[in-house]
């Protein structure tokens, strides 16, 4: 992706300085160079406005490289609140039951910089079935969803 | 921080040989997980970083449960994961873990 800027500024010498009433009026050997600021105009419609949906494959590629390598081997998701959820591949568990494994999903919000992170365990249909969020005082919690998303309970 | 591949492999081995709980496991790797994010982790040697990482981020979890005092991941899912992540990283000695942890879980089934 090539993201093009234009940068709205001109350097260019002016010879119409202002000058004082003292000032003689031979013109000086030299002019100072002035560097004048063009207005950049706004969108002329709101059709120039990027689209959410760009705004967040944008953001898919610039934050990209900070996060993907280390969470997101399982893919990445924009989400429609300006952030990011990066998947990380799912460790198998050999239960033989229901349950596939379990995966770290690492959260980045692009507008505040936060980010946050949790262990999903995933069924063979790949439905999330329990989430343990990595909580500030460290302790483990497990909240249990049933396989159509119900929430069940935690412990 | 400092870490490097034969911290990791001797992690996977203390939780194996039950030295170190799954719970202490997923502490040390949360600590390594957080000192990431501040970008002042080096890696040795620097060209095993991502066999690390992927170490690193097994253990990061490995305490999951299942159920209530039932962990997610059997003694089997745990050597093989250490073997898929840090491949010929593990020294002859966790490999004969490797076959005792197996041997027993062929002995329990």
């Amino acid at each position: 992706m090539t993201v093009s800027f234009i940068p709205g500024i001109d350097a260019a010498p002016s010879l119409d300085n202002q000058v004082g009433a003292g000032a003689t009026t031979e013109r000086p050997a030299f002019a100072a160079v002035v560097v004048q600021i063009k207005q950049t105009p706004p969108p002329a419609s709101a059709s120039q406005h990027l689209s959410h949906e760009r705004l967040h494959q944008i953001d898919r590629v610039f934050f990209g490289p900070f996060f993907r390598e280390k969470y997101g081997r399982g893919g990445d998701k924009a989400l429609e609140n300006d952030r990011i959820r990066y998947y990380g591949l799912i460790q198998p568990t050999d239960d033989g039951g229901e349950l596939a494994g379990r995966r770290y999903v690492h959260e980045f919000d692009t507008m505040t910089g936060c980010t946050r992170g949790w262990h999903e365990t995933v069924d063979r249909a790949g439905n999330v079935r329990q989430i343990r969020p990595e909580r500030n005082d460290g302790i483990a919690r497990h909240y249990q969803f049933d396989n159509n998303g119900r929430y069940r309970g935690s412990w | 921080m400092h870490v490097d591949l034969q911290t990791v492999c001797r992690v996977f081995e203390n939780v194996l040989n039950g030295s170190m709980s799954r719970e202490q496991a997923d502490r040390w790797a949360y600590a390594v997980v957080l000192e990431e994010e501040t970008g002042i982790v080096t890696y040795s040697p620097p060209h095993e970083r991502d066999r690390i990482w992927a170490g690193v981020m097994y253990l990061y979890g490995v305490d999951t449960m299942k159920a209530p005092g039932e962990y997610l991941h059997s003694d089997s899912d745990i050597s093989a994961a250490m073997n898929a992540k840090l491949g010929e990283a593990v020294d002859s000695k966790a490999a004969m873990l490797l076959l005792a942890v197996a041997t027993s879980s062929r002995r329990n089934a």
